[in-house]
């Protein structure tokens, strides 16, 4: 087995800490939005009358957005194609890993094609959105710098991505791919091997990284937020039964 | 009536409901009258800025930000798509873009960056600001410009609901002294009177004993409004603007022609005269708790078996929404009964019942429009199903009136829009800040009056009826439209 390098062994590191603030951060707003009283019901009515209902509700929003349907079609369209296909590019990386084997499965190259249309999806989405604030008069005036700083950033995870595919030749693409699986495997084992060294996919591996790190801190939280959100994950109950927090303090509704 | 128009801004009513070209600072000269030292007192607030009020309101919002899950949530995860921008009525009336859902929330979230969370670090790219004077005046204005009607929360993809950052900021503001007058003056005015307006009992009886002799003379012999009757079977509770504003009081007389036809016995209540809630207006719990608590208790000392809610929105959703939690459970008033019931689903259950009777001709001269009421709509509930503050109210006045048209689809049910004065906005001084607020829905009423010939305008909250009668006259229009649907009860009730 060939040595470490110092490329690696950066990589590694950097690897280890964004996953380890990535979760720490995820899981304490959990923690803090679950231990967060809500002092009154303020469901948006007309609501479900049940918890599950209310449940349904949520899922509602989650996976159909359906009050952005209801609140712009442009805005709907272009959101819900962009996290459509950023899921599913998140999907198919990870199942990529159980596929990737010698040899390759048949339908490997429909498998990569279908990624490869996920990105494009996903870079053109994103790059409407943008456009969006650029144009919209209102939607530029509420932008703010972190608004574009993410667009910006996932359009360049998408363009990084999709170049692997366009810029290298697919012998240059192999040499990727065969040294990515045991580096990955290597993270979860600790049997660690080199990371591709190839530029474009560090730039990748870079910026989803960077992605990674930021999202604790970022409006990307609001995917855990919308869970916890009263408007909407409440059943319309409160004759029927009490909803009572001692914890939240007579202080503001 | 002509000076008055001179003096204020009166929107355009050309039928249509167009989003504004922005135009920063458009209302930000129009001030609410900040509160007086003996109502700020009264209701446990200190009386203007005293030296560390910063660290006090960044104390206080801490602690809202620990022992308030929306707050907290919402904070956090807007992403400002703007699906909430063109939604506000006050955006749509005045253009201003602080009054765009998302930028009025901005500014809290700014202050909140700054101290509550890391990018506090980037001060200027990620928009932190730190809790300044100026600031502070920015939000007193702009946070006094929202009637918390929950109109952004419908549209938005996480629901978030600017009413409780409004709120949030009302309660930070009355905690350092920087309140405002009207709700204040009328929060202080329940804790000394009972009611909003401040009527002493006397005066109140007084005014009961007119109405019923009016109600007599309008032919209905023998029709009673009893005042502090222990063991009556049901408690009022009217909006205090039902004793004595117009066309207010219209209502008053068909609940209580309900009440004699069907037989069951009622009283009002000289303690607790008022079913409003200003409490909720400035967001503070225990102000809302001790205005609904007066209700309950004198629930208790009349030994009533039920308590019904007259029409009034916010009102209504205090009862329905908060009293269970606040002060409830109702388990001393009689189980068989929803408790609270509002008065439409009280009346609507008379007439399937058969116990009274409405002869829908008598109002064959009308032809009659319904606005919901922003906290009925998307505050509540009436009835047993789901959308029952929809139904309910339609099939009320389906039963009294034979001529009823819908306002402009879209601008109705949990979509309708805010008569511009709800949520403590009621006041003479923002006048040109009620006119662009109700700009939107004065678009569609003109448009039912021209296109259907509609000449009354049923309401079931007294603000609406309040902003309405103020405005109206104003775009040109004849405030004597305006009238609950208990009026229209009134008027169809067979004597």
């Amino acid at each position: 087995m060939e040595p470490l390098n110092l490329t690696t062994a950066i990589y590694l590191l950097f690897t280890y800490t964004v996953g380890l603030i990535f979760a720490i951060g995820v899981v304490l707003r959990i923690y803090q939005y679950s231990v967060t009283p809500q002092p009154i019901k303020i469901m948006l009515t007309p609501a479900p009358l049940t918890k599950g209902g209310a449940f349904a509700r949520v899922l509602g929003e989650v996976f159909f957005f359906k009050s952005l349907f209801k609140s712009n079609k442009a805005t709907w369209i272009f959101g819900y194609l962009f996290h459509i296909s950023f899921f599913l590019l998140i999907f198919m990386h990870f199942l990529r890993h159980f596929i990737y084997s010698n040899p390759l499965p048949w339908w490997y190259n429909i498998f990569v094609g279908i990624g490869i249309v996920c990105g494009i999806v996903m870079v053109i989405s994103l790059f409407l959105l943008l456009m969006r604030r650029v144009v919209i008069e209102r939607v530029k005036f509420i932008s703010l710098f972190q608004d574009y700083l993410i667009l910006i950033l996932l359009m360049l995870i998408g363009l990084a991505g999709l170049s692997l595919n366009y810029v290298l030749t697919s012998s240059a693409l192999t040499v990727v791919d065969n040294q990515l699986d045991p580096y990955m495997n290597g993270l979860l084992t600790f049997q660690f091997t080199n990371i591709p060294s190839n530029p474009i996919f560090l730039i990748h591996y870079t910026l989803v990284m960077l992605l990674i790190l930021y999202i604790p801190f970022s409006k990307v939280m609001h995917f855990v937020g919308i869970f916890f959100s009263p408007t909407r994950n409440m059943a319309d109950n409160p004759i029927e039964e009490r909803y009572y927090r001692p914890n939240a303090k007579d202080l503001s509704i | 009536m002509a000076k008055a128009k001179d003096k204020y801004k009166v929107p355009v009513l050309d039928g249509k409901i167009s989003i504004p070209k922005i135009v920063p600072g458009a209302s930000a000269y129009e001030h609410m009258i900040e509160a007086q030292k003996d109502d700020m007192e009264a209701l446990g607030f200190p009386f203007k800025l005293q030296d560390g009020w910063k660290e006090k309101a960044l104390g206080v919002f801490k602690e809202i930000l620990d022992h308030n899950k929306a707050v907290r949530d919402y904070m956090d995860i807007c992403v400002r798509c703007g699906a909430c921008a063109d939604k506000c009525q006050f955006f749509l009336g005045t253009a201003d873009p602080n009054n765009m859902p998302v930028q009025r929330q901005e500014l809290m979230r700014k202050v909140y960056r700054y101290y509550f969370t890391p990018s506090g670090f980037f001060k200027s790219l990620s928009n932190a600001q730190e809790l300044t004077e100026e600031v502070l005046k920015e939000w007193y204005t702009y946070f006094w410009q929202c009637s918390e009607c929950r109109r952004c929360s419908l549209y938005c993809p996480y629901g978030i609901d600017t009413a409780e950052i409004t709120m949030a900021a009302r309660q930070i503001m009355d905690s350092i002294g920087l309140g405002q007058k009207y709700t204040t003056e009328v929060i202080h005015k329940v804790f000394k009177t009972g009611n909003n307006i401040g009527i002493p009992p006397a005066a109140l009886r007084n005014t009961l004993d007119d109405l019923e002799e009016e109600i007599e003379e309008e032919g209905g012999k023998g029709v009673k409004i009893p005042m502090d009757v222990e063991g009556a079977e049901v408690l009022l509770v009217p909006p205090s603007a039902d004793f004595f504003a117009m066309p207010h009081m219209e209502s008053l007389k068909g609940y209580a022609k309900v009440f004699h036809k069907a037989g069951i016995s009622y009283t009002v209540s000289s303690y607790a005269s008022e079913a409003g809630n200003f409490g909720k207006f400035i967001g503070s719990y225990q102000n809302t708790k001790e205005i609904n608590k007066r209700i309950w208790d004198e629930a208790r000392r009349l030994k009533v078996k039920r308590v019904i809610i007259g029409e009034c929105g916010h009102a209504w959703r205090a009862a329905y929404m908060y009293s269970n939690t606040m002060n409830g459970p109702f388990d001393f008033l009689d189980s068989k009964y929803k408790q609270p019931t509002h008065i439409c689903d009280f009346t609507l259950g008379l007439v399937k019942d058969g116990v009274i009777k409405l002869d829908p001709s008598a109002n064959d001269d009308k032809v009659v429009t319904f606005h919901d009421s922003c906290n009925v709509a998307r505050g509540s509930r009436i009835g047993d199903v789901v959308g029952g503050q929809f139904t309910i109210p339609r099939e009320l006045i389906k039963a009294s009136a034979n001529r009823f048209v819908e306002l402009r689809e879209g601008t109705t049910k949990e979509s309708t829009f805010c008569c511009g004065a709800g949520g403590g906005l009621l006041t003479e001084e923002v006048m040109n800040v009620r006119l662009a607020g109700s700009m939107p829905r004065m678009q569609t009423v003109k448009e039912a009056v021209d296109n259907h010939g509609v000449n009354f305008y049923a309401l079931i909250c007294a603000i609406c009826k309040t902003q309405f009668t103020k405005v109206f006259p104003l775009y040109g229009l004849d405030a004597d439209m305006i009238g609950g649907i208990h009026q229209l009860v009134s008027n169809a009730i067979v004597m």
